[in-house]
């Protein structure tokens, strides 16, 4: 384990934003992505506050209609490809190193050039605002005939598909290095069943990214021949379906792409506040493996109104991954069961993750009956049920991930009571914003339309969702204050502030170069425990049973006294 | 000592979960009201979506439930070096049954769905009435052939068509250009209609009244504009309706 052997180590740092710029270390490289992945995300949170805006009263207020149409667009394209996925894979190439106890990833230059092709991506799509007919205007999944050049004829499309393209590319570059990561630098006696779950999560995440973007690729690439080339792949004259399944065939597997890390979040948060190992923790890997299998095979439930795809086949594929999730809520429930939780901020984002996944999850289950779809498909019921899914996960749980990893990549805490006014902000916020939407689709508002008429009746839940999004906006505002003063200002968190499980806890906080000067035994999924309970076991065998809370006015009354 | 401290901690959060539950609890039951569908069709749909609701509340409670229960419960000491002695880590009957319950209910909702489905989707073999429904940038053709009547709409001045009361009636769609839905919000149903690929869906219309109808697919610049509307009448008011519109479009040059 020590430096010498690995040919990538310099002994000589550059320091300052030179170190950033030229850095191959995975924790920095994690932390490039996650910053980047905020950035987008208060971006693209931006976006969405115009069009809530837009959308609180009938009629035009703010902005034009292909502002509107490019706010989406940009809003969906940001929050999938710019936020939610460089976020799982900033905090995986941060933490999977440390979970396994390896020095760095396997190709740490590969992951510095992913980071910079990612970011190079980003930079097209959104450079579709500076040229003159504005940026791509047809909607995340750009379905042709609309997004070929006939009718979207700016270069700000081009630039999406270019951009995307890229990031694709990227993408599938990080998730070979993660799988390469895990496979082939395990600390000794870190066996395949007793990986962390994040990890696990992590790997079969990659998995899909290696098998759902390259599908992506194809098909943008052939919207980029139909739009520059004179092809005729996807024009109205040709078969503009065969884009839906290609696209779906990647899109459906990408929710997974970003849910699963986040399931995996919570798995690793769960344990260590209810102070108990994982309930289940074979049962969590086969659900999780299941779900990445499944993903694949429910693709058409996405195209159940087109009149062209086996309906109850996709409908059955679609209500087995119900199977595999519900499992999941039981360990996590059984987890905490008889455990003496701690309510810190990072549970208290996990209890927030649970409760909106769980309604997702529920109304994931109406949409997979097709009947059911062909009422409320591209309404405001799937904006509703897709921000329960994706912002309970991708936002909740990277918000518990944040305060719970936090100390270990700074060494400092974020403020717990101002953690704590966030969470409720942002779980009372959300709810207000999202929540009415159901109704809004079941009385029939279609998604993606920038005003509507007063007779309609939709003006006081879309003023009510409106109102929603501003507590959201403070939520989130909060959290910003919090990480830039707790950056330098925070208390000092040592290395293990929570009673940690896993490897990564086992170190410095921030830590060292390598990541590890010791490793303890590693006997289970849980080494960091397990050395604790033997090492009280040593001192005080009563204590083992009765412990002892010394650290509690540390983390809980540090800031305010 | 961890009892003391939980009892402490079971006032301050059953209230405010409680209160959390509540709310949701009656944001859900808000959800139920799904419209009940003025066609034969729709009305199975929304006797679905009702069936889908009841195991729905069922989970939710369910889940929520043992939640709320732990986290009350449960409640612990802060600090980091708790640890709960002599923690479960599994329980093979009590896993067997949480992949079982699942799956039985997976199974119900599976059946109930193609019942209905298969009913949602039937077609007439000899239609009273068909519609040919063209979708394009960005409004609505209605033609019915027989009759030979066509009514387009624009943006400013959505198509307005009636139709038949108890009657079956096809609606064959198409679409000129991009992508768009052929969507009728109560009659609890929509239909893509995509250019090079002819769709279809039948309905009996059992209410009269108005029913307005949108593009529910994005298709560019003014979807948001590409309405319609439906009025529902009696067979004989339709077919004055339906002369009335014949002449007028004879009329035209």
């Amino acid at each position: 384990m020590s430096a010498v052997d690995r040919p990538w180590v310099s002994t000589r740092e550059p320091s300052g934003i030179l170190a950033w710029l030229t850095t191959t270390d995975h924790k920095k490289v994690g932390v490039l992505y996650m910053t980047s992945a905020f950035v987008f995300f208060l971006v693209a949170g931006l976006f969405a506050l115009i069009m809530r805006g837009e959308l609180a009263l009938p009629g035009l207020q703010l902005v034009d209609y292909n502002t509107y149409n490019e706010l989406f667009t940009m809003h969906g394209t940001a929050m999938l490809f710019f936020f939610a996925t460089p976020m799982v894979i900033g905090l995986a190439n941060y933490l999977v190193p440390l979970q396994i106890g390896a020095p760095d990833v396997a190709f740490p230059r590969l992951n510095a050039f992913t980071f910079w092709l990612f970011l190079f991506a980003a930079i097209i799509v959104f450079g579709g605002f500076l040229v003159a007919a504005g940026a791509a205007a047809f909607g995340w999944y750009g379905y042709p005939p609309l997004s070929t050049k006939t009718y979207s004829p700016s270069l700000g499309a081009d630039l999406w598909v270019i951009g995307l393209l890229l990031s694709g590319v990227a993408s599938i570059l990080g998730a070979v290095n993660i799988i390469a990561t895990i496979f082939s630098l395990r600390a000794p006696g870190l066996t395949m069943l007793r990986m962390p779950l994040f990890t696990w999560n992590i790997l079969v995440t990659s998995t899909l990214i290696m098998l759902a973007f390259p599908v992506l690729g194809a098909a943008l690439a052939m919207l980029f021949i139909d739009r520059n080339l004179g092809g005729n792949l996807f024009t109205s004259t040709a078969q503009p379906l065969v884009y839906q399944h290609l696209f779906w065939f990647f899109g459906h597997p990408e929710v997974y792409i970003i849910a699963l890390p986040f399931f995996g979040v919570v798995t690793e948060i769960i344990p260590v506040f209810s102070r108990k190992p994982l309930f289940g923790y074979r049962a969590f890997i086969f659900a999780t493996i299941l779900i990445g299998a499944y993903s694949f095979g429910v693709w058409a439930h996405h195209m159940f109104t087109t009149g062209a795809v086996a309906t109850l086949y996709f409908a059955v594929t679609s209500f087995l991954i119900a199977i595999p999730t519900g499992v999941k809520f039981f360990g996590w429930i059984a987890t905490m069961w008889r455990g003496n939780l701690w309510f810190a901020t990072p549970m208290l984002y996990t209890m927030g993750m649970l409760g909106i996944f769980l309604i997702g999850g529920i109304t994931g289950v109406f949409l997979a009956s097709p009947a059911i779809d062909y009422a409320v498909h591209d309404t405001y019921y799937v904006v509703a049920h897709m921000h329960y899914v994706l912002f309970g996960t991708s936002v909740f749980a990277m918000f518990g991930g944040l305060f719970y990893w936090f100390p270990k990549f700074t060494g400092h805490l974020l403020d717990e009571g101002l953690g704590k006014i966030q969470f409720w902000l942002l779980f009372i916020g959300f709810n207000v914003t999202f929540f009415p939407q159901h109704q809004l689709g079941l009385d029939g508002m279609p998604r993606r339309i920038a005003d509507y008429l007063p007779e309609t009746g939709w003006t006081d839940l879309n003023l009510l969702s409106t109102a929603g999004s501003l507590l959201i906006a403070v939520a989130v505002l909060i959290f910003v204050w919090n990480f830039v003063t707790s950056l330098r200002l925070g208390p000092p968190a040592g290395d293990d502030p929570w009673g940690g499980h896993t490897l990564e806890w086992a170190t410095s906080s921030p830590p060292p170069h390598h990541n590890f000067h010791r490793l303890p035994p590693i006997h289970s999924d849980r080494p960091v425990l397990d050395e604790r309970l033997a090492r009280q076991r040593r001192t005080d065998p009563a204590a083992a049973d009765a412990a002892p809370a010394p650290s509690r006015d540390q983390l809980e009354g540090g800031r305010r006294g | 000592m961890a009892r003391r401290t939980r009892r402490r901690g079971d006032i301050g959060l059953s209230r405010r979960s409680r209160t959390v539950i509540a709310l949701v609890g009656i944001g859900l039951a808000t959800a139920a009201c799904v419209p009940e569908g003025v066609t034969d069709r729709g009305r199975q749909v929304s006797e679905l979506y009702t069936w889908f609701m009841v195991a729905a509340a069922g989970v939710f409670v369910l889940v929520v439930g043992l939640l709320s229960w732990s986290i009350v419960r449960y409640r612990g000491q802060p600090g980091r070096d708790v640890i709960v002695p002599n923690p479960s880590r599994g329980n093979i009957p009590l896993e067997v049954a949480w992949w079982a319950a699942p799956t039985a209910l997976v199974i119900v909702l599976v059946v109930l769905t193609a019942g209905v489905l298969s009913q949602v989707d039937a077609r007439a073999a000899r239609p009273a009435v068909t519609v040919q429904v063209q979708g394009f940038q960005w409004g609505w053709r209605f033609a019915f052939p027989d009759a030979g009547v066509e009514v387009t709409g624009t943006p400013a001045n959505p198509a307005r068509i009636d139709l038949p009361v108890g009657e079956s009636i096809a609606f064959e769609i198409t679409s000129r250009d991009v992508v768009h839905s052929f969507w009728i919000p109560a009659f609890l149903i929509k239909r893509d209609a995509v250019p090079g690929h002819p769709n279809r869906f039948d309905v009996t219309i059992e209410e009269t009244g108005t029913y307005s109808g949108q593009c529910a697919e994005f298709c560019g610049l003014l979807h948001s504009r590409q309405l319609f509307e439906i009025t529902a009448v009696q067979p004989d008011q339709f077919q004055a309706w339906l002369d009335e519109q014949a002449a007028t479009t004879g009329e035209a040059p």
